[in-house]
């Protein structure tokens, strides 16, 4: 299997496996749902993204969603 | 490149958080580049289970680059479009995303739709998340007529888990295959003595992962770290690593600053300059190695009374960002927005 | 072909990812007896409240549906209290200057409880933020309601009545 394979393999072997912990209860996010505590919670690091690869030879990575108030 | 920020953008990391987001980026760098680029962020739950996002934006460019100043003595200015549409529909725990992206400027247009799936297990302590984006790039040859086109498949996995009331991570894999005319029109290197436009390869596979942290400290500070190792087949490696801190100062008012160090080796064909036959050459400094470090300071407030003629809950929000690479680039980029919720 | 085999595993990973959640506990049906405290620092048992229909709303400074759901749920009490609805909205703010920040801004008249060390919330076994329980005259958890759309309200509205109109 190549190297990108096993990598890709690998991080969702992870999440797999991190579905099984216990962790924090629904009433115990209010410090997750602060704004300071949420990936790319605004526009101005969608730009500086943006501009960034548009200056630099590399890109992307980075996953979305997840974390925050897990309201439904 | 420019799917990774949209599949970004495309992503709402709050239901139910109908809001307009309305900001201005005005960037300025060493080359004589400035950029003045408003921009529009509508995020709207149209039924209980359906939300769309719309953005547009503009950039004004105006340059006064080697690379235009040849032609164009008093330098030359540019207008860029971008617009793009996602809707997200819930289905329990799961959100599913369709997206598109248009955008226009002079000799260049890039058309890009996405999907992705995310998943809240676990209490929502754990978010499985995926997606796919395809974009046709087309450049023009400037100042021929010649319009080329690239290809871009991308695809992405993310996990993002909550380990503690106060601890978060999320790591996460991307994979770009890019095909087609890569080369850039604009920028010239010396081949034999004489400014060519380079000539790159026709096809590049790209890999990055990521590994993120935030940490909510005492005292209503909060720490975050962020990693990226990008690889690809063009030689092109590099590490970026930031760090921040950010501090509520009080319920109204947040500060906090960052620091970002990036260092990334030359493609495989790079080199200063060309003599003889190449196969492939460059003057794209995306190409070349180098390192750089950036510092960024940002505050946000939140009036009791709302902003002006906006309503209470109204956030503004204003950003500066200090670049300087060890190839002599430097920019300053300010971000000054309002986020104004809706009902 | 390694491009395939990666958005199999994504594919495989996000549908077998929700196979391996861990298994939930089954929903109990008879309301705890737990104490609350309100606001005004007065403390009751929801034992006491046998003979009322009660709408218990768990609900945070944080929780963005909340926003919507708080005055929704207070006009529901306004509107239903004379019938014998007793509605009981339990702040689980851990820090309770977030609390009082949040009522600044939304009147009420409905019974505000707090709960910053969630002993209620996981004596009812909350699994989601908002979360509603409506129990009967006879103590018993009738039903329960996890987050919060448009739709929510009229469906607390009909199950209300529903359980006003039982054992009259």
């Amino acid at each position: 299997m190549s190297m990108k394979v096993r990598a890709l393999a690998g991080v969702l072997v992870l999440g797999i496996l991190t579905t099984a912990c216990a962790t924090v209860k629904p009433w115990q996010r209010g410090m997750l749902a602060d704004s300071c505590m949420v990936f790319d919670a605004d526009s101005a690091t969608a730009y500086m993204t943006h501009w960034q690869e548009a200056r630099e030879g590399s890109m992307g990575g980075f996953g979305v969603q997840g974390g925050g108030c897990g309201c439904k | 490149m420019a799917t990774s920020a949209l599949l970004l953008a495309a992503a709402g990391y709050n239901w139910a958080q109908n809001q307009l987001d309305v900001s201005f980026h005005a960037f300025q760098d060493s080359r004589g580049v400035t950029v003045l680029s408003p921009d529009a962020n509508f995020t709207k739950d149209f039924t209980d289970r359906t939300s769309v996002k719309l953005k547009f934006g503009v950039d004004a460019i105006s340059a006064a680059s080697d690379s235009c100043a040849r032609c164009h003595s008093d330098g030359a200015t540019n207008g860029r479009f971008v617009g793009s549409a996602n809707i997200t529909r819930k289905y329990g725990d799961t959100k599913v995303t369709g997206g598109a992206e248009f955008s226009r400027e002079l000799f260049y247009q890039a058309t890009t739709v996405l999907a992705s799936v995310s998943r809240d297990l676990n209490n929502a302590n754990t978010t499985v998340a995926g997606g796919f984006a395809f974009s046709l790039n087309q450049p023009q040859l400037h100042p021929g007529p010649t319009v080329e086109s690239q290809q871009s498949y991308d695809a992405y996995g993310s996990v993002t888990q909550s380990w503690t009331k106060r601890t978060v991570t999320q790591v996460g894999y991307e994979i770009n295959q890019v095909n087609g005319y890569q080369t850039n029109p604009f920028l010239r290197t010396t081949l034999n003595g004489v400014m060519t436009v380079g000539n790159s390869p026709d096809a590049r596979t790209r890999h990055a992962l990521s590994a993120r942290l935030r940490q909510a400290l005492p005292a209503e500070t909060f720490f975050e770290a962020d990693y990226r190792r990008y690889h690809d087949t063009w030689s092109v490696d590099s590490n970026a690593f930031s760090l921040g801190l950010s501090h509520h100062f009080g319920p109204r008012i947040v500060g906090g600053g960052s620091w970002r160090h990036y260092a990334q080796s030359g493609a495989y064909f790079y080199q200063p300059e060309y003599t003889g036959s190449p196969t492939y050459f460059t003057g794209d400094f995306r190409l070349f190695p180098f390192d750089s470090n950036s510092v960024t300071g940002r505050f946000e407030i939140t009036p009791k009374a709302g902003l002006l003629m906006m309503p209470a809950g109204s956030t503004l929000a204003l950003q500066y960002e200090r670049y300087r690479a060890t190839t002599g680039f430097e920019a300053g980029i300010f971000t000054g927005g309002v986020r104004i919720p809706l009902k | 072909m390694t491009r395939h085999l990666a958005g199999a595993l994504i594919l495989a990973s996000l549908l077998g990812a929700s196979l391996v959640a861990a298994p939930k506990d089954s929903l109990i049906t008879d309301a705890p007896d737990i104490t609350l405290t309100a606001i005004s620092g007065k403390t009751m048992r929801i034992a006491d409240l046998k003979g009322q229909v009660v709408l218990l709303d768990f609900w945070a400074s944080w929780c963005i549906p909340c926003r919507k759901s708080f005055p929704e749920v207070d006009a529901l009490h306004r509107e239903l209290q004379p019938k014998g609805l007793a509605v009981i909205a339990v702040n689980v703010d851990e820090q309770q200057k977030n609390a009082y920040t949040f009522l600044e801004k939304y009147p009420h008249t409905m019974t505000i409880a707090f709960d910053p060390k969630g002993a209620v919330a996981a004596a009812f076994k909350l699994e989601a933020m908002p979360s509603t329980m409506i129990v009967d005259r006879s103590g018993h958890i009738r039903f329960t309601h996890q987050g919060y759309t448009e739709k929510t309200i009229g469906q607390f509205r009909s199950e209300v009545l529903q359980l006003l109109a039982e054992n009259q």
